[in-house]
């Protein structure tokens, strides 16, 4: 039997654009399925806009995620959990058609939490379950502590939560603003290096997200979604305070009331395994470990993750 | 709450028939295949998971639609929007339906969830083949997959990028097939080892026609109609429509999407020429729902019409057309043994590459391409293709039911 050799390195995604794939980047692709309702959210003069999908019970709040891409990397759950339940999500300030505040205390994480509160007081949600991706798990941990009575439940997908060792080369360095000599590898998280060349970043960071063979869609779309913020919106995101340290998490984890569920890549190469593994154990909740999965299994792995989140809240409504 | 659990020898036989929707094409094959497989087994019940315009032709058939076709996403919706003037990249316009897609494969899934069926047939239906790859444990019927081509092929206008993703999007599904063969009981090739192209999945990797014959049984073209009567009664057929015996009449016909606008212009453009150099020369174009007549500035002499029915009887009785480069509008001309320019769309994969292959070897058709065509060389084209006696190889017609018994013994 013929073995299949796979092809080698990808050109760069850059190199689509110069040509037909410059028209493929600027237009959005059909959905399945356009929302029932839209609006926006204004608090402080930022404005956050916001879908609603569906009419079912309970509703699902698909929460923002680190604002490098905007709602539509839930684009392949919205349309199937939309058929049962109600979906509500939003674009994180920053991305998407939600404004970009110029400063950096605009995109703490309190004033996320803060946002996705307003919009489930906009779209008349009494109690939402979260689902979380990545930096989404912050806010949503926010959120499900502060307001318990609105969250009946919280999936966390590949929580951004540093409940353990960050990974080799991404250790916290304090040279983010800094110029470095090198844009080698993890240097590339760096602000100079995105003024510099922010899709070469937007490039690497996805290629790290995807590590999974055959993820030329999914690294596309992240990538576009990037292309529709910018550097100075990015790196105000990145200095702006967040969550607090490991025992600050972990005195919030001890907080939650709700039924929670992780779900996270064993190959995960932007928050390792291990931190999913603590949360669901610091929290009482389930794990389902991807093997062989990255950081975004909601896009590489669809069919799992929704079927996962429908087993997670019938468990819960019963 | 009650349920009931029908023991397993008091079943019926049951059978979900997906038929992809992009293109008219596959819906008339599938509903041959399906009337074929119930003369194998009479008692066999066929549900089919269809949306728009699939359902058309299945309502035409009074077959049974699954309530929860429903739910499905419009695939042809997005293959129109993704289209401009004679123009779509048929592989990135797939691509970029991943969305509705996974929609649809979860919409499957929950059809079949509750085990009621034992046969999935999926014709192109790539949502429920890949997915089921992805998610093996997912597969809860025996899975007979179709398919008249094999192999993304990229495109030269999409560069070395679109050669690096096909050849991934083929490694992938390489992958996939010889990983989890239990997926695929059976795999068809709607068409002969010679119809397969003669390249490449990508750059190192296996030969199409060599890794298709080891996976695959073939069950020749499938027309969906036995096009015999009509070749055989054509003159009856001729003065049926009206087209006189010293006539020569040419059908211009460019599907219901409003994608063929440009190609209807330019051909309706040749005819004075045509007209002068063929006697008789008649031109009836098509223009179809999408396309307004007043737009095209037809000379005076062209039938414009906006509606024909029964066109492949037109066609069938036609002494020349002239159509896109689609597989099914093409293959029943060269089923009826008419002449005809075809022009695939631009950027189009399996136009240009997979169907053109085919027909040459059927010897049908006069490919043409669009951007090398003003109205000029439509005339000169027309002109010689009448002059020319029809050569091309005969269809078969058995194909259906050669798929059908290739599908039987999985119930």
């Amino acid at each position: 039997m013929a073995r299949v050799r796979a092809p080698e390195r990808p050109p760069a995604e850059r190199g689509s654009r110069s040509g037909a794939g410059a028209r493929e980047a600027a237009r959005e692709q059909a959905r399945a399925r356009y929302p029932d309702t839209t609006g926006f959210v204004e608090r402080d003069g930022v404005r956050v806009f916001y879908e609603v999908y569906g009419s079912g019970e309970p509703t699902i709040l698909l929460l923002p995620t680190w604002s490098i891409i905007h709602s539509r990397f839930w684009k392949l759950q919205i349309p199937d959990l939309a058929r049962r339940y109600r979906v509500v999500t939003f674009d994180g300030r920053g991305n998407g058609r939600s404004d970009r505040p110029s400063t950096a205390a605009a995109y703490a994480e309190a004033e996320f939490a803060a946002d996705a509160l307003a919009v489930i007081d906009a779209t008349g949600t009494e109690r939402a379950v979260l689902v979380a991706l990545s930096m989404g798990a912050q806010r949503g941990l926010l959120l499900a502590t502060d307001h318990p009575d609105r969250v009946a439940g919280a999936v966390f997908i590949g929580p951004a939560l540093a409940l353990d060792r960050a990974l080799p080369g991404r250790e916290p360095a304090n040279t983010f603003m800094d110029h470095l000599d090198t844009d080698e590898g993890w240097a590339k998280y760096n602000a100079q290096y995105w003024r510099r060349d922010y899709a070469g970043f937007l490039e690497f960071f996805f290629g790290k997200c995807l590590t999974e063979a055959h993820s030329t869609k999914p690294t596309e779309d992240a990538v576009g979604w990037g292309l529709d913020t910018d550097p100075e919106t990015l790196i105000l995101t990145e200095i702006a305070p967040g969550i607090g340290d490991r025992d600050d998490i972990l005195a919030r984890v001890a907080r939650l009331r709700c039924p929670v569920l992780v779900i996270h890549g064993s190959e995960d190469a932007i928050r390792p395994h291990a931190h999913g593994e603590e949360l669901a154990r610091a929290s009482g909740g389930r794990l389902i470990t991807i093997e062989g999965g990255g950081h975004m299994p909601n896009a590489r792995d669809p069919v799992k993750v929704n079927l996962a989140i429908r087993d997670f809240i019938e468990s819960i409504t019963r | 709450m009650t349920t009931t659990w029908t023991r397993s020898l008091r079943r019926d036989r049951r059978a979900l028939y997906i038929s992809s929707p992009i293109g008219l094409g596959h819906a008339q094959r599938d509903v041959a295949i399906a009337d074929e497989l119930r003369k194998l087994h009479p008692d066999l019940e066929i549900d089919w998971l269809a949306q728009h315009p699939v359902t058309a032709v299945l309502g035409a058939h009074g077959q049974r639609i699954h309530p929860m076709s429903a739910e499905l996403a419009n695939e042809s919706a997005h293959i129109t929007a993704e289209s401009s003037e004679h123009d779509l990249n048929a592989f990135q316009a797939i691509r970029r339906m991943d969305e509705i897609l996974l929609s649809n494969f979860m919409v499957f899934h929950d059809v079949v969830a509750a085990g009621e069926y034992d046969l999935v047939i999926g014709d192109e239906a790539w949502d429920i083949d890949y997915y089921l790859h992805e998610n093996p444990e997912l597969k809860r019927t025996a899975f007979a997959w179709m398919t008249d081509f094999v192999g993304w092929l990229p495109m030269p206008a999409g560069g070395e990028r679109e050669a690096f993703v096909t050849a991934d999007y083929n490694a992938e599904m390489i992958e996939h097939v010889e990983r989890f063969p239990r997926i695929r009981d059976r795999a068809i090739f709607v068409g002969e080892p010679d119809d397969i192209v003669p390249d490449d999945f990508g750059p190192g990797m296996p030969s199409i026609r060599e890794w298709t014959e080891r996976h695959y049984a073939f069950s020749g073209y499938v027309t969906g109609f036995d096009p015999s009567p009509l070749v055989e009664q054509r003159e009856d057929l001729r003065k049926e429509l009206g087209y006189h015996p010293d006539e020569q009449v040419v059908i211009v016909a460019v599907g219901g999407s409003g994608v063929g606008e440009a190609l209807l212009r330019r051909v309706v453009a040749s005819y004075p020429a045509a007209a002068r150099r063929v006697n008789g020369l008649r031109m009836i174009a098509v223009a179809g729902p999408r396309i307004d007549p007043a737009v095209l500035d037809a000379p005076p002499g062209v039938e414009v019409r906006a509606f024909v029915p029964d066109l492949y009887r037109n066609l069938a009785a036609c002494d020349l057309a002239v159509v896109q480069g689609g597989l099914t509008t093409t293959m029943e001309l060269a089923a009826a043994r008419r002449p005809f320019l075809y022009f695939p769309l631009r950027n189009h994969f399996e136009q240009n590459r997979h169907v053109r292959h085919r027909l040459d070897r059927y010897g049908a058709g006069r490919y043409m391409e669009y951007d090398a065509s003003p109205p000029e060389v439509i005339t000169e084209a027309i002109a010689e293709e009448l002059a020319r006696p029809v050569d091309s190889r005969p269809v078969e017609s058995d194909g259906a039911a050669r798929a059908a018994a290739l599908i039987a013994p999985l119930i």
